[in-house]
């Protein structure tokens, strides 16, 4: 026997599991599934681009709001001096378009390598009960661009924050309908607590997070 | 894992003794139960938060199988291989397949504690493969020769930065730091090479989404995104109990896990992943395996000790546990310490193993109140030691002890001569003084306290004595 | 109101004072109180290590001393939750026992619970002048919900200065049989409990529970620290000393 059958098995016979009660478990099943139901909620207000923002600058993320997709190249110039940082970086392609040479960047359209510093992504949400970026792996959002660099700025338009995680299941169903293979949730920069329970910024994602809300896209 | 709780007494004598050991217990209350108390009000409701967990996971632990089925449904559908283990034997025998199916030679690994309790690491070290933890915590135990966890989330909740600052020295070849955030930056230096090159990630499984076969992996550090974007291969390790129904009910649990376990309102990283890269795709595995293990889980499956596998390793019950809080987790002598280990333990490792840890319990239900699941542990925990008496697994003196008292207890004039003489005979050992520095009949009491003395007569004869010369007088 | 005393075995051995306490505050609150007299123990030793027969027949006798009182009164969470909480679960399949074992279970309180919320005594007879802080025990705390209750006739005393602690509600380490096993880790536990007392400056510790008073009181003294220790009945009912500063 398999241990996929003896497994099963050993689970149905404790669960008393019949052909009829299977029938019927399973139609309970599909329609728990199709309900989707929601669970209790935390609480919040109806400024959700200021909860977004509240909370992200509680998690040690920079954030700045500027007005359109145009100004962000000299948004990140800024950021990228005032950091003293090197004025490159690798960014999604749907960024590619930007004026980033009159911003004085170098800034390239591809998957990020170990020696990359900064990374520009967009986001395809952002959750403002905890202070959140959704992020979809996917071809032209490839998933390392938010992980390896040590810095990951992120392009959040205002009118893609949403309360919290259900709206963003509920808004991915609608416009994507099969799961991306990751689905990312990114709060902030990354941190461990392992030595002594003191919180250290920086463990093996990027040390800085910084979001640029975008007020119209 | 090695089952080492049949020592439990003696380890905890030298856990209370071991100084160092005590200060670094006593981070529990500010780091982990103040930080809770703080985080969960930012729930609408947190008990009614807690009621609905409590009822996704009956749900779905009542029809266990269907829903595993569907999981696997669904998860093959995306791409991955789905396979099943009953133990920990079979865990690393599948894993070791898989390396060398795709020609792995070296693994890195973020959180799992079921392949602590397969002992996937020596597996894998004996099978030629290089096993790479990443979660700081366990790369500290991993490089301090393979030493335990002692706690579920926090591994290393035991060591002093001084104690990994040494290890950091020996192991890396590098000047010893002292501050936590250079150890840090020096473990994210020497594990940053490994990430890039090994050929395969393990890692474990917060949950699996039955609706959409996805696996829910929390993390803080961003190694268990490394571990899982990074190699070609992908290998989730997880109990068949942690199915849950769909993306609504993940969410309604990961408000719960991150508050619980660290007081946090969602962990840093919280990936769902489903299935292997899209054609095109530059990051993510190829090749995509579950290994959802039994280890004992399917036994307890609609039993009597069914509601412990609603367990979300959130870790609350034991950082509110007095005695856990007193001797730390080594003691229990598995990988699963605390109340939750004191449950699971006998009932994966064998009752036999593992006697001492349901009674080293006050029952005070500290641990009861916070959990998540509303899991009644002190009744689960008192079960198994009616399964211990029935199973004549008790000591004789404490069978006799009890058969005593109960006899007695059951025969009111014997009980009243018994206890005449009894507290009689300790006001006589206390010599008029208020307490009793040492008593013999009970050492274990007095070795650390005094035992009071008591009054010198008995209620019974006292309320008699004051009844009869009334009842003389109403003659 | 017929109120059936449960004296329990600690307060019968230890220390009988307190069943005096428990009985002249029931009658200042207008009971007529009765003390069956072949009353023993509920059988928490028992259940609680495992051994569900002996608790059972404890149980059965308890059911059939007190079912004919419209309510049974213990001056112990832990018997009262004993009681309250679990009779029922050791009723098990047995014809008719369960609903008796509810019925009983429906009208056993703990003290405090009983006088705040049954009896709704106005004004408790006892004095006291001091400083106390109160130690919640779990099995009150935790199975029955007593918390404000001996705060609220605590309060009916304008001698008494309450003192909260820190860790208040923090198990003192007792767990009845734990203290006889792992007589270490109790020790342990009670020594950081009654650190807090002492962090609290009172002159007394109040709480409501013997088995609790008895470790807590034992270690105090271990480690040379004055501070008294009262039962709650005692304290309302006058029976403490100290009426006057």
């Amino acid at each position: 026997m398999s241990s996929r059958e003896d497994i099963l098995g050993r689970v149905r016979r404790q669960l008393g599991r019949t052909a009829e009660n299977a029938a019927s478990g399973r139609a309970a099943m599909e329609r728990h599934i199709a309900a989707r139901a929601p669970g209790p909620r935390g609480i919040l207000g109806n400024d959700l681009v200021g909860r977004f923002r509240e909370k992200s600058a509680a998690l040690s993320s920079s954030v700045e709001d500027i007005a359109d997709l145009a100004q962000v190249p000299a948004a990140i110039a800024r950021y990228l001096d005032s950091h003293g940082l090197p004025p490159q970086a690798v960014c999604w392609p749907r960024f590619a378009a930007l004026d980033w040479q009159a911003a004085g960047l170098r800034v390239e359209s591809r998957p990020a390598r170990g020696t990359d510093l900064v990374g520009i992504s967009g986001c395809f949400c952002a959750l403002a009960e905890t202070g959140t970026l959704m992020l979809c792996s996917g071809v032209d959002t490839p998933a390392a661009l938010s992980l390896l660099p040590e810095t990951h700025i992120a392009i959040v338009p205002a009118a893609r924050v949403v309360a919290g995680m259900e709206e963003a299941w509920t808004l991915l169903r609608r416009e994507s309908g099969e799961l991306p293979r990751a689905v990312n949730f990114i709060s902030g920069p990354s941190r461990t607590g392992d030595i002594e329970q003191t919180i250290v910024l920086g463990a093996h994602g990027p040390y800085r997070v910084h979001i640029l809300i975008v007020a119209s896209q | 894992m090695q089952v080492r709780s049949m020592h439990f007494k003696a380890r905890a004598g030298e856990k209370l003794a071991d100084a160092k050991l005590q200060v670094n217990l006593g981070r529990s209350k500010s780091k982990f139960v103040d930080k809770r108390a703080h985080a969960i009000l930012d729930l609408e409701d947190f008990e009614a938060t807690r009621e609905a967990a409590r009822q996704l996971r009956d749900l779905t632990l009542k029809d266990l199988d269907l829903w595993l089925e569907r999981f696997e449904q669904e998860a093959t559908r995306r791409g991955a291989t789905v396979l099943w283990a009953r133990d920990g034997a079979e865990v690393c025998q599948l894993v070791i397949d898989i390396g060398r199916r795709h020609g792995v030679s070296k693994v890195t690994k973020s959180k799992s504690m079921l392949s602590e309790e397969a002992g996937l690491n020596q597996a894998l070290e004996a099978a030629g493969i290089q096993p790479v933890e990443t979660d700081l915590g366990e790369y500290i135990l991993q490089i301090n020769d393979n030493e335990p966890p002692s706690h579920i989330i926090a591994p290393v909740f035991h060591k002093s930065k001084e104690d990994v600052s040494a290890l950091f020295a020996r192991t890396h070849h590098l000047p010893p730091k002292t501050d936590i955030q250079e150890l840090t930056r020096e473990a994210r230096e020497v594990l940053r090479p490994h990430f890039l090159s090994a050929e395969m990630g393990i890692s474990g499984g917060n949950f699996l989404v039955a609706e959409t076969g996805s696996v829910a992996l929390v993390t803080n550090e961003g190694n268990g995104r490394m571990v899982t974007t990074m190699p070609g291969v992908h290998v989730v390790i997880t109990g068949i109990e942690k199915v849950i129904p769909t993306l609504e009910d993940l969410a309604t649990l990961m408000r719960l896990l991150p508050r619980s376990a660290t007081g946090q309102s969602i962990s840093n990283y919280f990936s769902l992943l489903t299935g292997t890269a899209r054609s095109g795709e530059t990051d993510g595995p190829a090749h995509m395996y579950f290994i959802l293990v039994d280890g004992g889980r399917a036994a307890m499956v609609g039993g009597e000790f069914a509601e412990m596998l609603r367990c979300i390793r959130c870790g609350a019950c034991m950082n509110h546990c007095p005695v856990y809080q007193a001797v730390g987790g080594h003691a229990y002598g598995w990988v699963y310490p605390g109340p939750m280990g004191s449950v699971l333990t006998p009932l994966f490792a064998g009752m036999e193993n593992a006697i001492d840890l349901p009674h080293a319990a006050t029952l005070c239900n500290q641990c009861g109140v916070v959990c998540p699941v509303k899991i009644p542990l002190p009744d689960l925990l008192r079960r198994l030691r009616e399964k211990q008496v029935e199973r004549h697994l008790r000591p004789w003196s404490e069978r006799l002890a009890l058969n005593i008292w109960s006899w007695v207890a059951q025969r009111p004039a014997w009980y009243a001569l018994a206890t005449k003489f009894g507290v009689r005979y300790l006001n006589w050992l206390a010599g008029g003084q208020a307490s009793i520095p040492v008593l013999g009949l009970a050492p274990e009491w007095t070795r650390g306290r005094d035992f009071p003395a008591p009054e010198g007569k008995t209620f019974r004869e006292l309320y008699a004595a004051r009844r009869a010369p009334r009842r003389e007088a109403s003659r | 109101m017929r109120v059936g005393l449960f004296v329990t075995c600690l307060v019968d051995l230890m220390r009988p004072r307190i069943g005096f306490s428990a009985l002249k505050l029931l009658e200042a609150a207008g009971c007529e109180v009765v003390v069956p007299a072949t009353q023993t123990c509920c059988g928490q030793p028992a259940y609680n290590s495992g051994d569900r027969p002996n608790a059972l027949a404890l149980a059965k006798k308890v059911l059939a001393e007190f079912e004919d009182c419209d309510y049974v009164v213990a001056p112990s969470g832990s018997c009262a939750a004993t009681i309250r909480s679990h009779y029922v679960d050791l009723a098990g399949e047995e014809a008719g026992l369960a609903e008796r074992m509810a019925k009983l279970a429906a009208k056993t309180f703990e003290l405090t619970d009983f006088l705040v919320n049954v009896a709704k005594l106005e004004q408790v007879p006892g004095k006291y002048a001091g400083s106390i802080t109160y130690h919640d025990s779990c099995a009150g705390l935790r199975q029955l919900g007593i918390k404000a209750q001996p705060r609220a006739l605590l309060a009916q005393m304008p001698g008494v200065q309450l003192r909260e602690m820190s860790g208040a509600e923090d198990c003192c380490g007792f767990g009845g049989s734990f203290a006889l096993k792992f007589g270490e880790i109790s020790a342990a536990i009670a020594e950081k409990k009654c650190r807090g007392i002492a962090a609290a400056e009172a002159d007394a510790v109040v709480l409501g529970d013997l088995g609790c008073m008895l470790n807590i009181e034992g270690k105090l003294r271990r480690m040379g620290v004055a501070t008294r220790v009262l039962h709650v009945a005692e304290v309302l009912a006058g029976d403490a000393g100290q009426e006057e500063r």
